[in-house]
Order: C-alpha cells, then structure tokens, then sequence
C-alpha cells in the first residue's frame, strides 16, 4: 500500500523549537483542531457537500443521483434526466463532493457558448465554485483549477493542445448529445482527453439510432458496450428482438442515471399533445405536387435530400421555400427544366394563403394567452411575423444565435410586450419560458429529441399550469411521414433509454416498415435508419 | 454550524485575530481588519502587492459580515454562511494560525512534565474517501503515549506563558524522536485497520481495466488513447493512503 507521509508541519515545527517561536494562539488552535473535525469526512459513502450548500433546496432526486454516480458508478456517468430535472445541479453537487473529499483539484466543464455565462454564475454563486468562463483568447485559463469553455473553442488549436498538458481530473460535458458522431472533431477531442472523474449531461441520449448511445458510453468508458465490430454485428443484423433490448438497456443503465419528471415525486403539470393535420388549399396542393414533380423534370433534383428539404420547406411556408428553388433554379440548364421552375415559382408568388398560418393565428386565438411558435426556417419566421402583425398580433422573433443580452431582452419583450415569440430551432436550448403554456411546433424536425428540447423550454420545473403542445402536419405531404418516422424514432428510444413524455399526439399501432402506405421514394439512408430498423 | 455558531466564530476569530469588532447585532458584525487578516481573507493579492511595492500607507479594509439574513436588515454587507468562499477562506486562516504551540498548564509553583501533542489526519484514497483525526500525546521522560490528547489539554487550564515558580523538566526523548514515534504507532494503526476497501476499490480498478481490455481486444497496436485510459483508471482507483500532521504543540503538564 501507498502511504504518503508529509513532512511540511515537522519541518517548520522544528523551526520553530529551535528559535523558540513564534507560537501561535492556543483559542486559534483549538478552533482549528474544531474545524477539522467537523469537516473530516467519516465515511467513504454518504454526501459531505449539502451541509456546505445549505442555499440550494436539492431534490431527492438529485441527492440520489449524486450518490449513485459517486458511490455505484464510481464517479463516471451520462446523466440523462429529462429537461427541466436540474442536470446542473446534478453536475455541480457531484464536482462540489468531489473537491471536499479532496479526489478532484482540478476540473474542466465544456458547454455550448451559449450556456456558458449561465454555467460559470451558478458555479460561482450556487455551489461556490471559484470557476472562471473562458471565452476570450487571452485568458491564461490553465492557471485557474475550475475552467468553463465552449466545446467550440475547447476542440481547436491552441486550446486543445493546452488543455490536454492539464492534468484535469474532472470533465464535465453539457449537452453531450452534441458527441453522438465518432467522426467529428469535438468528439475525437473529447476521445483523446484523460477522464478521471466525468460526466456527460444531455437529456436526450439517443436522438436518432442506436449507435449513438454506443458512441456516448464508449466515449465514458470505452468497452462498456462492446468493441465497434461486436456492437454493429449485433445491432446490424435486425436480428435483435426484445430481450436483446432489454440487456442493452440494463447495460446502458450501468453508466446512465435517467429520472422521469413523474418518478421525482413533484407534482408535475399535465402535458397535452395534439397533432393537427392540415389540409392544403387546392392551390397550394398544386404548387406542392409540382414541386414533387420536379424530380422527374431535371437531374437537379436527383438527389433526394435536397427534394425532401424542399418538400418539407413548402410544407412550411412558400418563404422558406421560395428561396431554394431561385438557387435550384441558377443551376438549371435546359430551357425546359427553366420554364418549368419559373412556373412554379410564379404559381408559388400568387398564393395567398398559407393554411399552417391560419391554423396558427385559430389557436392563438381560442389560446388567450402568450404562445411560442417554433419553424426550422428563418424565412417562415420572417413571414409568421408579418402575418401575425396584420392579424393585430405582435409577436417577437428569438433564435440561438443571439447574444446573452439580446436573448434575455427578448424573453422580457416576450414576457411583458407581447404575445408571441417565434423561434427558430436554434433557439431551443438554454432558455426558459415558464410563463408560457403554449407550444406551437409549427413544422417538425426529423429528430424527436428537438422537439422535446422545445417542449421543455416550458414543460420545465417551475411551470404553474399544464401545458399545451400542438404539432402542425399537412395531410398526405411528407409530413405524414416525418410523423411516422418521429414514431419509431421514439420506439427506438424508449426500448433502449427508458420512456419518455408524450413528444406526439397518438403512436401509429403498425410499424413502417411492414405499413403499405409507407412511401417507396423515401430514403432511410438519408437519416441513419437503416440499421436500427433492420432492413437494408 | 447554525448562524447562531457561524457568529460566535467569527467574532471569536476576529478578537483572537485583535480585528476591532466595531459593531455587532445578533445578525451581523462589523469588523476593522488588520493588515494580516485582509491579505488572508479579503482576495486582494494585486493591492498589497502595490502597497508593499511603493510602500504606502496600507489601508485594511473594514467589513460587515451578516450572519442572519434578514428583509428588513438596514445594512450593506457581505451574507456569510457556512459553505461561502469567504468561510471558507476564514476557516483556512484560523487553520494556518493555529498550528504550532507551546502551552504551560496554568499552576503556581508545580514540577511540569514535557509532552508533544500532534493531531494527525489521515487520509484513505481511492474513487472514494475517508478521513481519521487521532489526536496523540506523547510523555518526553518516560515515552508514555496517549490517545484523545486534545480533549485532555481542553479540560485544562493553559497558558502560554511560564506560571509564576513552576519548574519546566527537561526532556529526555527529543521532540522530533517522540513525533516519529507517534507516526508509527499511527503506522501500526493504519496496519490492523480494516483495509477491504483497499481491497474493493482494487477490484473495481481491475473490473474497468477488462472492460476497457475488450474494447481494445483485436487491435494489435494499441493506440495512444489506451493508454490515456488506463493511466485514468489508474489515478482513479489506486488506494493510497496520506498521514499529515495538522497541528501540535509542546506542552508542560503536571
């Protein structure tokens, strides 16, 4: 056995017989020999650190939380609660115990620049951690033991260099979902860095195949699940049935704490979900149908991304679409494929209405109260924006890429001014919105989790009446089956993490895959699918 | 500790520490700190730095701690509880003055034996932690030892000055000898524990190292972030365990 024996105070109490003094204050070494006591920490389990943050009402679920990572999964551990559970808080209690009992000096917390200023205040003022925020160039961060840094800057040159010289003994990641991809360069960085002690936070672990949980908890503890080839060869075959499932699940929840706002114990409000489906006006349909039709007309069009995002673009307003088909229309040659674009284009001009819009400004209505919009397109936001001004609504536009001060502006504007705020997707993470309840998804992301981290911005701790969540999807469009394919995606999800809150309305009884309205054009490649479905 | 103890030690400390306390309610305390408290409590390395370096006149802050926090206390002040960083850096300071001493028990006219008093932390590291306080004292005639040393000098009546025709012994066994010979009898100590979870966090380590192992199971050459991991799980689960004296003192006793 190890045992280091220091010899600091043997050295300077020698000192000090052999001079005589200077002696210290026998009230000051008695109230010392106090402290000490009081905050030796007598046991290897238990927490030490709430008695020193008696600021903080912890949940029982968070102190819970705390002890599993520290005591069962022995200081490493996704954790996954649902948005609005206090990961933060988590996180920080955790760091917090780990420096009193002395394992952790030295920590390093990535997060998105966005949640930056928000993570170093609560670390500062909450949990009374000196941590600093590093967001400039020339803040010599490896001086300080506590660092916050946006994984943006944290991946590149020199930051990545300096940070791997540190010898950190905590990592702690927000928004970890943002490592799902093995090729990028935030996760081949995060891959290379020494994780002692570490935790990943990110509410939504899967958000589109199973290999990315494989990725995550490889990241945490590399073997876990398998080695790449034993993983893939078991999930790639389609041959795992529901047993398999139920062992990859026990074995992710080795690693992964995940609580259910319903199993905290807090009187949680009533989330209801409505999916609205939507008819086109005869003229839109006609502009849709021609669009569907372009794939045949030119080669532009050959690639099914690019017509998919287009679809799902009219599908929202012809704004968002109006701006693809001018670029599409730039790399058109023949005069034929001209003509035809440019009918398109006109037919798009003269649409008057857009029946998602009046949908809308129908719930704003019967709503009565302030309501968020969120569209994935910036030109529908421009576009919501002038629609709702001329229905005598005044709404706010938000989106990510606002600075802190420009976002919190516009929450106060939302709050106290207006009645709607409409938001890009950009704009779902790191803001709450308690005072609102309801959700207008006005169109859907591929990704179920996207639009839980929507939901959550008000669906949240701290929300005082149920919420309401209406998913906007025009009928017999690519719509339908983004709805369907949100569908199995939520399957997948809740066979290998657990179950979730409702994200839409009514689940489809029959799978795709055997379902004969399923759409032959459709590519799964184009969205990971393939594999987790089992067919190929 | 309770507001009601956080203020008692800090009004403790700062009287101990001859800060002028100027004013004081149950809820706050308003304290002139000298120079020495300042730099140990107040983060202003950069001001004294400038005042030693040109020498003028230092001005140490005066502080309003409040203990109680209270909606209609009228006062500007510092909210000071027990996990905040300035208590946490008070609670540093008294440690810091409170380590080395030598004390007389207080009786006119006695023979006082020598003793060494040490109070001794130790530490069990792995993944996990745990912490003794043995407080030893050690006779320097006979070489007596015993445990508990500072509940008996508490129960004592101290000085830190020679009581008036008291007569100090002169010691036998050498001050730093005697240290040595608490340290293995803390040593002998720490040898009969109950070292299992030594032995379980060894488990823990060699069960990850498997893990990881698989991971890496047909790669020939093993790539650099092998050896990244394993250095971790090493640092993670490696039992050590740290003897560290605290505090102690010289101290004559009848």
């Amino acid at each position: 056995m190890m045992i280091q024996k220091s010899s600091e105070w043997k050295e300077e109490f020698a000192r000090r017989l052999e001079k005589g003094g200077p002696w210290d204050n026998w009230m000051l070494y008695k109230m010392a020999y106090e402290v000490v006591k009081d905050q030796l920490i007598t046991d290897f389990s238990g927490l030490q650190a709430p008695k020193f943050l008696t600021n903080i009402q912890f949940l029982e679920h968070q102190i819970d939380a705390a002890r599993t990572v520290i005591e069962k999964m022995n200081g490493k551990a996704i954790l996954a609660d649902e948005v609005g559970l206090g990961k933060t808080i988590e996180a920080g209690l955790i760091l917090k115990e780990y420096i009193l009992r002395g394992l952790v000096k030295k920590a390093l917390i990535l997060v998105p620049a966005s949640l930056l200023t928000q993570w170093v205040d609560e670390l500062n003022a909450k949990f009374f951690i000196p941590a600093i925020g590093c967001r400039k160039k020339n803040v010599p961060f490896e001086q300080y033991d506590f660092v916050v840094m946006s994984m943006d800057m944290a991946k590149r040159s020199p930051y990545r260099e300096k940070i791997y010289e540190q010898n950190y003994d905590m990592i702690i990641i927000d928004e970890a979902h943002k490592l799902k991809n093995n090729k990028t360069q935030s996760y081949q960085f995060v891959q290379g860095l020494k994780k002692k002690f570490c935790l990943l936070l990110t509410a939504t672990p899967i958000q589109n195949n199973i290999f990315e949980i494989f990725y995550l908890v490889s990241l945490l503890k590399p073997g876990h699940l398998g080695n790449v080839e034993s993983f893939q060869s078991y999930f790639k075959k389609g041959k795992n049935g529901l047993q398999e499932d139920e062992y990859l699940k026990e074995l992710v929840n080795q690693v992964m704490i995940r609580n259910r706002r319903q199993d905290t114990g807090i009187e949680w409000v009533g989330r209801h979900v409505e999916t609205i489906p939507i008819q086109f006006t005869d003229e839109e349909k006609e502009v849709y149908e021609m669009i569907q039709q372009l794939k045949e007309r030119t080669s532009v069009f050959a690639n099914s991304f690019a017509m998919t995002t287009l679809l799902k673009e009219m599908c929202s307003s012809k704004e968002a679409a109006y701006l693809t088909l001018v670029k599409m229309k730039e790399k058109m040659q023949s005069r034929d494929e001209i003509d035809y674009i440019e009918e398109i284009i006109e037919k798009m001009s003269n649409l008057e209405i857009n029946s998602k819009a009046e949908k809308t400004y129908e719930i704003i209505q019967k709503a009565k109260d302030k309501v968020i919009i969120f569209t994935e397109y910036r030109a529908t936001q421009h576009y919501l924006q002038w629609y709702l001004y001329q229905k005598g609504i005044k709404s706010v536009l938000f989106n990510g890429k606002f600075s802190k001060n420009k976002r919190d502006w516009m929450r106060q504007l939302f709050k106290d001014y207006a009645d709607v705020l409409i938001a890009t997707e950009s704009g779902g993470e790191g803001i709450n919105l308690q005072f609102c309840h309801h959700v207008v998804n006005f169109d859907l992301p591929w990704n179920p989790m996207k639009i839980e981290q929507r939901i959550g911005r008000v669906h949240r701790f701290g929300q005082q009446s149920d919420v309401y969540i209406y998913n906007l999807a025009i009928q017999n469009t690519i719509e339908d089956r983004i709805i369907d394919l949100l569908t199995n995606k939520i399957d997948v999800f809740e066979k290998v993490v657990g179950e979730i809150d409702d994200i839409l309305s009514n689940k489809v009884e029959e799978p795709i895959y055997n379902s004969p309205s399923f759409v032959p054009n459709f590519h799964f490649e184009d969205f990971g699918l393939e594999d987790q479905l089992g067919f190929t | 500790m309770i507001a009601e103890q956080i203020h008692h030690y800090l009004r403790t400390f700062f009287i101990e520490t001859n800060c002028k306390i100027e004013d004081e309610t149950s809820d706050y305390l308003t304290v002139q700190l000298t120079a020495d408290i300042d730099k140990r409590i107040m983060n202003r390395p950069f001001y004294w730095q400038f005042i030693e370096s040109t020498k003028a006149e230092p001005n140490p802050l005066k502080v309003t701690f409040i203990t109680k926090q209270k909606e209609n206390l009228n006062i500007r002040g510092e909210y000071i509880h027990y996990g905040s960083m300035r208590m946490h850096q008070i609670f540093q300071a008294t440690k810091d003055l409170g380590c080395f001493v030598q004390m007389y028990e207080d009786i006119e006219g006695a023979s006082l034996f020598p003793w060494i008093g040490a109070n001794f932390k130790v530490s069990y590291h792995t993944d996990q932690t745990k912490e003794l306080l043995f407080s030893l004292g050690i006779n320097l005639i006979h070489g007596s030892v015993k445990s508990d040393f500072q509940d008996i000098l508490c129960a004592l009546q101290l000085t830190d000055e020679l009581p008036k025709n008291a007569y100090c012994l002169p010691y036998i066994v050498s001050p730093m000898r005697a240290i040595e010979r608490l340290e293995t009898a803390i040593e002998n100590y720490i040898a009969n524990d109950d070292l299992s979870w030594a032995d379980e966090a060894k488990k823990r380590w060699k069960r990850e190292q498997e893990i990881l192992d698989h991971f890496y199971e047909d790669v020939e050459n093993k790539p650099e972030i092998y050896e990244i991991e394993k250095k971790a799980l090493e640092e993670r689960f490696q039992p050590r365990i740290k003897i560290e004296i605290v505090s102690g003192g010289l101290f004559y006793l009848k």
